[in-house]
């Protein structure tokens, strides 16, 4: 006699809507923003939100390098790596800014390429430096590639936040309106933040990257806000006040879509804790 | 531009690079578990508290750089600067655990403390690290904070009157650079350590090899853009 079981089980309803999937894979995401990213850095006579598409999705390129170097557990914080993206950043950017002028045609500066090129070089030489055996030898999995990416992303966030409040790439008018006014300090700490924050505080046993990667645009978001309120106050855009009001708006539809989105997820999810068990050593 | 200022140029971004290394073994970085008291050290990471004093290193090197020409003299106020930072906050760490936690400043990684001699194992928490910033922990941070703040200040005096950037510029290149070379001494140090009492500060070597080569490749990269700008800024 068998018994037939009485509940059929049920199929796991599959959770809807707060997915985030675009593009779904690091490799492509690397790529997508990259290529898109040195596009919009060179066309500096853009309007000012295509650029800030521009950096939206090079941070996320950003987060999404950090995220990959710091789910190892590194021990030194995953600060620390967003904080060094940023860092390489400013020097790449100098060295793109400083041969900007060559190859330049009207508005194009293709030359200031070349400063993402030599800082990938250089994250290239850390992240060997790093993770080689006769080194510091932190044994991380493509940690290489990691650094090499978080220095290329860097470098692209920081040329396409110069490109936004100056309208150009041309040394003397960064010079004059990013560095000598303060404004690379904000820029830095913006960067660090859309970088670093995003994972630090999403970081645990129950991360997705999807969740983490609307944070990541919601603070990008934010900091379009801020890039337009820098640019009405600079007055330098060619197209007038206008741009950086359309700058403002466009980043505040970000924030606010972001920002539900991840509180509703987060909401969504929190019931479920995944547990990690009682540490071992406990006497 | 004259090659003795292109070697200038390297040769601080180098030797600041390298002093900034050697700066991070020497502080006491705590990370989280200083934050629970259950670690000797400032309770951040390497980069924050490295970050912290560089900065405040440049402060005073950019305002006596105002009014002064002398290498020794920027360099020295920058290294008082980040000196007096670092003992602030040291001093301060040490208070809040004393009279806000009730626990003992007292070394993790030594029973005896090598400046003073006093006893550390009998106080010691069972199952901590140590907690706060004991005597040698305090010597050791002073000296990484005074060569953390000459090395930022080193660099900024070279970008300044060599490479001829302006005031902002070479501070946040600086900075930058700076933050490279701290970042790969944090891998080395693994997170947390104490000073140049403790075991990991025996890895010093490999941290300079790296830096040098980190530091080496971005004074060569600040090197081409200040002569390809030729002091157009």
């Amino acid at each position: 006699m068998t018994v037939t079981p009485a509940v059929i089980e049920e199929e796991e309803p599959t959770k809807k809507g707060l997915s985030f999937k675009f593009p779904p894979e690091e490799t492509e995401m690397g790529l997508i923003a990259g290529i898109i990213g040195a596009v919009i850095v060179i066309f500096t006579g853009l309007p000012a939100v295509i650029k800030g598409v521009g950096l939206l999705l090079v941070l996320l390129w950003g987060m999404d390098s950090v995220r990959k170097t710091s789910k190892y557990g590194l021990g030194t914080g995953v600060p620390s790596i967003g904080v060094l993206g940023t860092g390489y950043g400013v020097v790449g950017a100098l060295m793109g800014l400083a041969v900007a002028e060559y190859g330049r045609v009207g508005q194009l500066y293709p030359a200031v390429l070349v400063g993402v090129i030599v800082m990938g070089a250089i994250g290239l030489v850390s992240g060997i430096f790093a993770n080689g055996e006769k080194f510091i030898a932190m044994k991380i999995p493509r940690l290489e590639r990691a650094m090499m990416e978080l220095g290329m992303a860097g470098t692209l966030a920081i040329l396409l936040e110069c490109s936004i409040l100056t309208g150009s790439l041309s040394f003397a008018a960064v010079v004059n309106n990013v560095m000598n006014t303060g404004l690379i300090a904000l820029l830095f700490i913006f960067n660090c933040f859309a970088m670093l924050h995003p994972y630090n505080a999403c970081l645990g046993p129950d991360e997705r990257r999807e969740r983490t990667r609307m944070c990541a645009v919601e603070i990008s978001g934010l900091i379009c806000v801020l890039l337009g309120l820098a640019m009405i106050g600079l007055g330098t855009s060619p197209y007038g006040i206008l741009d950086g009001v359309s700058m403002i708006v466009f980043g505040a539809i970000v924030w606010v879509v972001y920002f539900r989105m991840f509180i509703k997820a987060c909401m969504d999810e929190c019931y479920e804790t995944v547990g990690t068990g009682i540490i071992k050593t406990l006497e | 531009m004259e090659p003795v200022l292109m070697i200038l140029i390297v040769g601080c971004v180098v030797i600041g690079g390298l002093l900034a290394s050697l700066g991070a073994h020497l502080l006491p970085v705590g990370g989280a578990p200083a934050a629970m008291g259950t670690a000797t050290g400032i309770a951040t990471g390497t980069v924050q508290i490295m970050l912290g004093a560089v900065m405040t290193g440049l402060f005073t090197a950019a305002s006596v750089a105002t009014f002064s020409d002398s290498l020794l003299l920027v360099s020295l106020s920058g290294a008082v600067g980040a000196t007096v930072m670092m003992c602030v906050v040291m001093f301060m760490a040490n208070v809040l655990y004393a009279f806000g936690c009730g626990i003992v400043p007292v070394s993790g990684r030594v029973d005896v403390d090598p400046i003073t001699k006093e006893p550390q194992a009998p106080y010691r928490t069972p199952q901590t690290d140590g907690h706060g910033v004991p005597n040698v922990v305090y010597v050791s941070g002073t000296i990484g904070g005074f060569l953390a703040g000459f090395a930022g200040a080193l660099m900024y005096y070279a970008l300044l009157n060599y490479a001829h950037f302006s005031a902002g510029l070479a501070a946040i290149v600086a900075l930058s650079i700076f933050v490279a070379n701290a970042i790969l001494a944090a891998y080395n140090i693994r997170g947390t350590i104490e000073g140049f009492h403790d075991p990991k500060f025996k890895r010093l070597p490999k941290a300079l090899i790296s830096s040098f080569a980190v530091s080496l490749l971005c004074g060569i990269v600040v090197l081409l853009a200040a002569t390809i700008l030729g002091g157009a800024l």
